[in-house]
């Protein structure tokens, strides 16, 4: 057993932690939530070029760092805690993993240097107006005309799909339950309308259909009919990146609230003094810890090729309960001010559903452990 | 990072499991038994103690020249894990020597006391069972108001007062007894000093209290001149209250893995139980209320685990762990209060009977476990108490009492 960080990770953290406190101030993350494109462009290819971010997980043959998953769950930490938005997680997570891993050769050298050096954008359909976070909601179509689909549906949900320069799409080929494939799908192909939903978190998630979108029978990442699998591969990794994220945003708001406790005097004392206080912030100081260390788990489990959907789903039930109670008892502990638009705590309240309802909420995945417990 | 064990920690994890297989009866769950109470539950526990003893498991992470086997935190913590798994009794005497006194002498005894008391713990024999002389009736939360008082004459102390919550003092050879022997001091916290106590020694009287549960677990015990060679003085008069921190991270940190384990059991005995059981033609396991209660219970057994792994880490890298065992406490006794009421719960009015009643379901534990978990939020330091240790050291929070 080891609960320490390598020097390289150790490195990671720092220099992630010390770029994004400067390149992305929560004035900046105001700004972009305003901002029609919900990310800066500059920040985007700095984030590319001078860190290596969006190719820290993959091969050095195709621009990247040679990382593994517990390096991105350390980022995703950093990226929580300092809220950065944009579409990191949709290109790098949801859309960079999956064609490394399934691709062929030829798409592999086709998207995955530009997803390293910033280039591309990408985003992945998957969710459709059911909500469902896995293929049980997959109802868009694909039909097979000699060399082409032809991609009809409507996809919900879909993560800054309005600045993606690809996609890849779940689609239904096959009248079978389990006929599923994935495209990938240029943005720009005629029958392809994308709306912006706004929402709390002003995070871009986006109403996307497609009306017989014509696409190459190649574009296909993996086999066809056998989408579930990459599918699954998609899901155990994001889940637990974005309990990672979760965990970062949890450790800054009690961070930012101690610090307020602390200064806060009432009474003649600070109220991080009086036990109602204190004890609510030790009960989501507690929580948060032990969050960290299921993350932790769940994540170097997959890092070694031991995946375990038990403690990935144990990490997204506990990274949803944690980041709402966190929030509330810390706005809680701020009192009238913590309610106010020029707090920080406040920008990380409004994205606590974000994070709960992507990728399955608590009771989808309490169903997955009973299951996983033999019941 | 890396999450696994050691090919060694896992020998020993399949060796203990043998032992039990080999030394316990086969339908034995023994979770939340309280063996100090009954004379017959006493017996066995040391019986099985001197059988640990000579495995060399007992005090295994002990020195060898104490009566231990020098074995490492971890394998100490697998053993204390499988120990609350199978509910092996005599593991901890009545808790005080194995858990505490021992590694406290190792650290403030002198060379004397080491070499005369801890061979005896070791050896699973009935003399090296200690109780623990702290709280007193106005002394509980607020410990170092102590009141009972170690007076010095030529080369002894002479003892007078009352301890209270004295856990298995009606089966103990010796006490670890916390007392006041200095009376002019500018904080309270100064002034105590720890003795090794003689409980045949004249003077002092047992008196037991029972607690709710029927179980005989506690005693009050009064001093009355009770005169001790000054040779049993633990470390320097005065400098008690310093060495009781030390003990008291002992205690709190050194039982979560075994909750870890008792929790787990307890899971699994619960899984087992629903899967096998009808309601109305339906099996229990098929009910999503009961199905999201176990996955719930199920991620704050796994989150315990954890803690008690990252103490133990942190122990392991010699780092002094102030705030983390009452993380792992506070959270613990969490665990174990969900645990036990989910599993009132799924058991319904079969919960209510007692372990020997003929209808008993899993062998009466869930009553048993619904009854002691009170306990553990106040044993060795409240909730409460735990939650302003967690504030003032893990947060930096200004004392709030």
């Amino acid at each position: 057993m080891d609960f320490s960080l390598s020097e390289r990770q150790e490195m990671l953290r720092a220099a992630a932690a010390g770029f994004l406190a400067k390149e992305c101030p929560k004035n900046k993350v105001r700004e972009l939530e305003q901002d029609d494109k919900g990310y800066d462009p500059s920040l985007w290819h700095k984030m590319a070029k001078e860190m290596g971010w969006m190719g820290l997980a993959l091969p050095e043959e195709y621009g990247g760092a040679g990382g593994d998953l517990m390096e991105l769950t350390i980022l995703m930490e950093q990226m929580g805690k300092n809220i950065v938005p944009g579409p990191f997680f949709s290109t790098v997570v949801l859309c960079a993993l999956p064609i490394l891993q399934y691709g062929t050769d030829e798409q592999k050298n086709r998207f995955l240097p530009k997803i390293a050096n910033g280039e591309q954008i990408w985003s992945m359909a998957l969710t459709e107006v059911s909500g469902a976070c896995d293929i049980s909601g997959t109802e868009l179509r694909a039909s097979l005309e000699r060399e082409s689909y032809f991609l009809t549906g409507t996809k919900f949900f879909v993560p800054y799909a309005h600045v993606a320069d690809e996609f890849l799409v779940v689609g239904r080929t096959s009248g079978a339950k389990e006929g599923i494939s994935i495209f990938v799908v240029d943005s720009r192909s005629p029958g392809i309308k994308v709306e912006v939903i706004r929402t709390m978190a002003r995070d871009k998630l986006c109403l996307v259909t497609f009306d017989d979108v014509k696409v190459p029978r190649q574009s296909i990442i993996g086999k066809v009919n056998r989408g579930r699998e990459p599918v699954n591969f998609v899901l155990q990794r994001a889940i637990v990146l974005k309990c990672a994220e979760v965990l970062g945003a949890c450790e800054a708001v009690i961070q930012l609230t101690n610090t307020y406790v602390k200064s806060r005097v009432q009474f003649d004392r600070p109220i991080g003094s009086f036990q109602a206080v204190q004890h609510r912030m030790v009960d989501r100081f507690i929580d948060i810890e032990g969050l960290r260390y299921l993350v932790y788990k769940a994540a170097w489990e997959l890092s070694n090729g031991s995946p375990s959907n038990l403690h990935i789903s144990m990490a997204k039930v506990k990274a949803t309960e944690v980041y709402q109670r966190t929030c509330i008892d810390c706005i809680k502990n701020h009192g009238a001010i913590g309610f106010t638009a020029d707090q920080d705590i406040g920008l990380y309240y409004r994205r606590v559903k974000a994070a709960e309802f992507f990728l399955g909420d608590a009771d989808f995945h309490r169903e997955r452990i009973a299951v996983e417990l033999g019941l | 990072m890396e999450f696994k064990f050691s090919a060694k920690e896992e020998t020993l994890r399949q060796d203990i499991r043998g032992f039990v297989k080999e030394e316990l009866p086969p339908d034995w769950i023994g979770l939340g038994l309280a063996e100090e109470s009954r004379d017959e539950d006493w017996e066995l526990a040391m019986s099985i103690a001197k059988k640990l003893s000579l495995r060399g498991w007992l005090t295994m992470a002990w020195p060898r020249e104490y009566g231990g086997q020098g074995a490492s935190l971890w394998q100490q913590l697998v053993y204390n894990e499988e120990v609350g798994y199978w509910g092996i009794p005599g593991t901890m005497m009545g808790v005080s020597g194995v858990t505490w006194v021992g590694p406290s002498l190792m650290l403030f005894g002198n060379e004397e006391q080491k070499r005369k008391y801890l061979p005896l713990i070791a050896s699973g024999e009935p003399d090296g069972v200690w109780c623990t002389g702290y709280s007193e009736p106005d002394a509980g939360s607020d410990f170092a108001n102590i009141k009972c008082r170690a007076v010095k004459e030529g080369d002894e102390y002479v003892i007078n007062g009352q301890k209270i919550w004295t856990s298995c003092a009606h089966r103990a050879r010796w006490c670890w007894l916390a007392v006041r022997t200095g009376f002019n001091v500018a904080k309270k916290h100064h002034g105590i000093s720890l003795f090794i106590v003689d409980m045949k020694s004249r003077g002092i009287t047992v008196r037991p209290l029972i607690s709710y549960s029927g179980h005989h677990i506690f005693n009050q015990v009064f001093f009355d001149g009770v005169r001790v060679p000054a040779s049993n003085l633990v470390g320097e008069e005065g400098r008690g209250w310093y060495y009781l921190m030390q003990a008291l991270a002992h205690e709190r940190g050194g039982t979560v893995p075994i909750n870890v384990g008792t929790c787990r059991r307890l899971l699994d005995e619960l899984v087992k139980y629903v899967k096998g059981t009808q309601h109305g033609g339906k099996q229990l396991s098929q009910n999503p209320m009961i199905r999201h209660k176990l996955a719930d219970r199920a991620i704050e057994v796994e989150t315990l685990r954890m803690f008690a792994y990252e103490t133990t880490w942190k122990m392991s890298q010699g780092a002094a762990v102030v705030w983390e065992p009452s993380r792992d406490k506070a959270f613990g006794s969490q665990v174990m209060e969900r645990i036990a009421i989910t599993g009132t719960e799924i058991l319904g009015a079969y919960s209510q009977l007692d372990p020997d009643a003929r209808w008993a379901r899993i062998k009466g534990v869930i009553q048993n476990m619904y009854l002691l978990f009170p306990g553990f939020s106040i044993a060795a330091g409240t909730d409460d108490i735990e939650r302003n240790i967690i504030g003032q050291f893990g947060l930096g929070l200004p004392r709030s009492y």
